[in-house]
Formats: C-alpha cells, sequence, structure tokens
C-alpha cells in the first residue's frame, strides 16, 4: 500500500513537469529563437518555413560590433551607471529619512514619491524636450542622467525604506549611547546592513535606464543615442535587418540577465517597488 | 568608599545627558540633508515639468513655430472629437483583455510552478526574465515572429492546420497581437507575485483541511484564494497602470497600425507631438492620461489598503 502510494506519487511527479515544461516553453521559445536568428547565415534568416538546422556564423554579430550600435551601447552604459549612482546616493539618505525621522506631511511627501512610479513617461516628454531645449541639454549623456535618475531616485526610496526598517532600532540606540551623532549612526550602523538593498536598487535602476525608450527617443538625435534607438537604425533597403537586430539585441539582453540572476533573491521586492518580500 | 558609588553613577547620566543632548541638536539638522536633495531634486524635475506641460497644453503650440493661447481649447477640441474616445477606448480595451489574461495566466502558472521538484528554482528564475528586459527588444523580438511572410508562428501553426495569419496588419490580429506581446513579457510578474503570495500560505493549514476531508477546490477558494487577494490586487494595480500607459510595444509592432487601430493615447500623444509637431495637443492629451491614471490608481490603492488593513485584523483574530 505504502510502495504503491510513493509510486504513484512519484508518477505524479513527472507527470507534474509536462505543464511547467510547456509554460518555460511558451517564456523562453522567443529568446531561443532570437538567438538563433543572431547566429544564422543572412539568407537564412528570411528562410520559409524557417529553418531550425543550419550552419552557425558570427556573421550579424561581426557586422554589428563594427557599427554606430557599439556607440550606442557605450552611451546606454555610461548613462546608466551614472544616473543609479547618483539616484542611489540621493534615495538612501532619503529611505533612511523615511524609516527613522518624523518629518510634517511625511505620509503625502512619500505618497508623492511613489506616485512617480506611476507617472506616464509620455506626460513628461513635451516639457522636458522644450526645457532641455531652452537650456542647451538636448542630445547630451547628462540630460538622460537627470531624467531617469527621476524614477531612479523614487525606486530606491521606496525599496530601501523597507530594508532599513528592518535595521534593528537597538543597534542605532546602543551607538548613540556610545557617541556617535545622527551622521554616525547612519553609516558606521544602518548603512552597513543595507548593502544588499543597495545593490539591488543599483541593478534596478541599471536595467531600468538601459530598457528605457520613449525618453531617449524624444530627447537624444545623434550624440546619445542609447542602445534601444539605435536598433531602430538597423535597416536595409529591403526592410529590417533582422539579423543585425537580433545579435544587437542579444548583446542588449544578456547583461539585463546576468544582472537579474545577481539578484534573484531580492527580485519581487524589487519588481513590488518593495511591497511585497 | 560608600558615596563613591553614586558619584560615578552621577558622572554617567551627565555624560549621557550630554550625549543625547548633543544629539538631538545635530539630530534637528540632519532631516534636512536627508530629505533635502531629494526633495529639491523632484519638484525641479517632475513638479515644474509637470507644470509646464499644463502651461504649454492651453497653447495652440506649434513645434518650431508659433504659440497662441488658446485657453481650454485643446482640451475641448479631443473631448468633443470622437477620434480622441476612439483611442481611449482602444487602450482600455488592450488594458482590460491584457490585464485579465496576465492574472488568469499568471494564477494558473503559479499554481503549476508551487510544487516542489527539482530544478524548479532555476525554471521559475528563467521565466522571470522576461518582465526585466526592455520593452522594444521584445516588440522587435515578437515582431520578427508574427511576421506575416517569414515568422515562424505561422510555421508553427501550420502544424496544427491554421492557415498564415497577417498578423499585425490583420483588422482583428493586431489589437490581439499587442496583448500578446504584453502578456508574455509581463505574466511573468504575475507569476513572480502570486507565488510569493501562494508560499505565505502555511502548509499546516492544508494538512488539517485533507484531514478534514476538505475537497481540493474548497481547499483552494477557502484558504488559498483568501492569501492570494493582496497579491493579485497588488499586481492589478501595477499591470493596469503600466498596461494603460503602453507605448513601446505598440509603437515597434504596429506602429499604431492597421490606420490607428492599435493607437493606444500614449502614442497617440507622440505622434501629435512630434510627428505632426502639434505640441500643445500632445500636451493636452498626455495631461488627460495623467487624469485617468490618478483616478485608477486611487481606486486601486484604495482597494488594496482596505484589503491590508483587513488582512491585519483578521490576523490578530487569529492570534486572540
Amino acid at each position: 500500500m505504502n510502495a504503491h502510494q510513493t509510486q504513484s506519487g512519484r508518477l505524479s511527479q513527472v507527470l507534474w513537469y509536462l505543464p511547467v515544461l510547456l509554460i518555460l516553453a511558451f517564456f523562453t521559445f522567443p529568446l531561443i529563437w532570437i538567438v538563433m536568428t543572431a547566429l544564422k547565415p543572412p539568407i537564412d534568416v528570411f528562410a520559409y518555413p524557417p529553418k531550425f538546422v543550419f550552419t552557425p556564423t558570427l556573421d550579424n554579430y561581426r557586422r554589428v560590433l563594427a557599427s554606430d550600435y557599439m556607440d550606442s551601447l557605450g552611451h546606454s552604459v555610461i548613462i546608466a551607471l551614472v544616473s543609479a549612482a547618483f539616484s542611489v546616493v540621493l534615495g538612501t539618505l532619503t529611505a533612511y529619512g523615511f524609516s527613522r525621522y518624523p518629518l510634517r506631511g511625511k505620509d503625502n511627501l512619500f505618497f508623492w514619491i511613489l506616485s512617480l512610479r506611476m507617472l506616464p513617461v509620455i506626460a513628461v516628454i513635451v516639457p522636458y524636450f522644450l526645457l532641455f531645449q531652452r537650456v542647451g541639454l538636448t542630445d547630451t549623456l547628462v540630460a538622460m542622467m537627470l531624467v531617469y535618475a527621476v524614477f531612479n531616485i523614487s525606486f530606491t526610496v521606496w525599496l530601501l525604506k523597507g530594508f532599513f526598517d528592518e535595521v534593528p532600532r537597538e543597534m542605532e540606540e546602543a551607538a548613540k549611547m556610545d557617541g556617535y551623532g545622527p551622521w554616525g549612526v547612519f553609516t558606521r550602523v544602518a548603512l552597513p546592513l543595507v548593502i544588499p538593498g543597495i545593490a539591488t536598487a543599483i541593478v534596478f535602476n541599471v536595467v531600468q535606464s538601459i530598457n528605457e525608450f520613449l525618453l531617449a527617443f524624444v530627447l537624444t538625435q545623434r550624440k546619445a543615442t542609447t542602445a534601444p534607438i539605435a536598433l531602430l537604425n538597423f535597416l536595409t533597403p529591403m526592410g529590417l535587418d533582422w539579423g543585425g537586430i537580433s545579435a544587437a539585441a542579444s548583446m542588449l539582453v544578456t547583461p539585463v540577465i546576468i544582472l537579474a540572476i545577481i539578484v534573484r533573491k531580492h527580485l519581487i521586492r524589487g519588481m513590488s517597488f518593495g511591497q511585497l518580500e | 568608599m560608600s558615596g563613591a558609588v553614586p558619584a560615578q553613577l552621577a558622572d554617567v547620566t551627565v555624560e549621557q545627558a550630554t550625549i543625547s543632548s548633543r544629539f538631538a541638536r545635530q539630530a534637528k539638522l540632519f532631516p534636512w540633508l536627508l530629505f533635502g536633495p531629494t526633495i529639491l531634486y523632484l519638484l525641479v524635475l517632475s513638479i515644474f515639468p509637470l507644470i509646464y506641460s499644463l502651461g504649454v497644453s492651453l497653447y495652440d503650440y506649434t513645434l518650431g513655430g508659433d504659440a497662441t493661447f488658446v485657453g481650454l481649447q485643446n482640451y475641448r477640441d479631443l473631448l468633443t472629437d470622437s477620434v480622441f474616445w476612439r483611442k481611449t477606448w482602444t487602450t482600455l480595451q488592450i488594458t482590460i483583455f491584457a490585464v485579465g489574461i496576465e492574472l488568469a495566466l499568471g494564477l494558473v502558472c503559479a499554481l503549476v510552478l508551487n510544487r516542489r521538484l527539482p530544478g524548479i528554482g532555476v525554471i521559475r528564475l528563467i521565466i522571470y526574465l522576461p518582465m526585466m528586459m526592455s520593452p522594444l527588444v521584445i516588440g522587435y523580438f515578437w515582431k520578427f515572429i508574427l511576421d506575416g511572410s517569414f515568422g515562424v508562428l505561422n510555421y508553427l501553426i501550420s502544424f496544427l492546420g491554421i492557415p498564415p495569419q497577417q498578423w499585425t496588419i490583420d483588422l482583428t490580429l493586431a489589437k490581439a497581437s499587442i496583448v500578446l506581446v504584453d502578456v508574455w513579457q509581463w505574466t511573468p510578474f504575475v507569476i513572480l507575485i502570486l507565488l510569493a503570495g501562494l508560499q505565505s500560505v502555511p502548509p499546516q493549514i492544508y494538512e488539517a483541511a485533507t484531514l478534514d476531508r476538505a475537497s481540493i477546490w474548497m481547499q483552494f477558494t477557502r484558504i488559498t484564494l483568501p492569501y492570494l487577494t493582496t497579491p493579485i490586487l497588488l499586481a492589478l494595480l501595477f499591470r493596469t497602470i503600466d498596461t494603460f500607459k503602453i507605448f513601446d510595444i505598440v509603437y515597434v509592432v504596429t506602429a499604431g497600425g492597421p490606420g490607428d487601430l492599435t493607437e493606444t493615447l500614449s502614442v497617440f500623444a507622440f505622434y501629435e507631438g512630434f510627428k505632426f509637431s502639434q505640441l500643445g495637443r500632445a500636451a493636452a492629451i498626455s495631461w488627460l492620461v495623467v487624469i485617468v491614471i490618478n483616478i485608477l490608481a486611487t481606486v486601486l490603492i484604495k482597494l488594496l489598503a482596505r484589503q491590508r488593513s483587513k488582512a491585519v485584523l483578521d490576523e490578530e483574530g487569529a492570534v486572540a
């Protein structure tokens, strides 16, 4: 009886993989298909019926490496890193403030910062375009860093407030008794304990900036174009250069995948804006 | 000897008092450093542009041309124009279908993936990847897959006996294609949030329910679903707001076409502003979008807050 039960348990365990693999196939097929396309010789890219077996080549990658796309990828990386660093400094300070210090109208302020997450990018496109034009920041890396920081700061505040809330207050009280001032308590006690949170914030900020399209599309023209904008330029006289697009897209997505794997433990906190663990 | 102890104690207290009074003095200034830079920054780069945009929306403002004050004319034009309402409806349709499918499919997938199996951790992580990727890049993936003449989807469905379709050009399929791409990217987000909810159910409850011979369905509706209410509302909040703002996927996959059939409000505002150079009109559309999103967010956040306070009460009740 018992042996029979475990056997049927094992069988259902194995059968359970069927729907699991079906789900996995649905969510990975497009990725696999793009990587395959990136490795196809140009003639095979447009073959119909599509080829599943082909001689892989790096031709598409070579073409991308020699194109302007690499400059744009460089812009994306610089913008993302600087904007993330700046946002994390401001965001960490404010998150600590929300977690520890009283402030009149604190709830409203906190809600306002969350509402920036809801703010449609389209709402700020027109004013940013006109204002940056007026101050001569159109098509600069600085403009993109400043703009992305708005969304990144708001994200960082929300994420890190949760991490600071978990720091035991007794530890800070003890440091206070040892003669540390507010700044010392913050940097010596609270900050080291939220380093995983700060790392998560940096990763999410970088990913957000690298992925963003609409703002970069309107605010850059040539000197500061980011990678997603440069993707639009993979054109041939016959239409879109799908081999090039696939190779370029895979180069943009790979670092993002690596970053996602690094923060896998905190994925849910990041994605839910610190609302879930 | 006996008098020395209180004296020492007094010293310590005096010292503590000076430390805490010094701390209190510094703590008065410290919040300025914590809040000041962020508030200032966000005022300059978010509130000011929004107000500026409100100003622009009151002008007949042509890019590179003149700006004439027209008051609420842009808003009046939009609200009395059936084109605006049609695009609002398009946006709502895409939002309702995409979010509905994401929640339903996400729930099913979460229940499937909640089982302890060898390798399930890695499988879950792989499934989460789409939501971390650029929507523009994902739009490209799918535009290629959906292509009418060489796309692999037509090839795959031919095995099911379905003839090839013009996914992104067909009048009825174009909207469905947008929904499909959004569903592909964001169902993983719903799965992530719901799996966390499922894992918060204490396993003893199921054990007790099994002993009480509660059916699988009873266990699902009486135990599982209540634990999922907050995660579902949270997913609904994030997905509704984000899908209502959808731009990248539409811009790449259909560019709003065929005609303007898949043109959402964000795409509409973008075209008005940067294709037809009507910045005043574009600003007015975007302000209308902000208002709608505010209403949606307020309603959903209220629901969420009510659910959360209820959940806390339930828990306290259980403890008592």
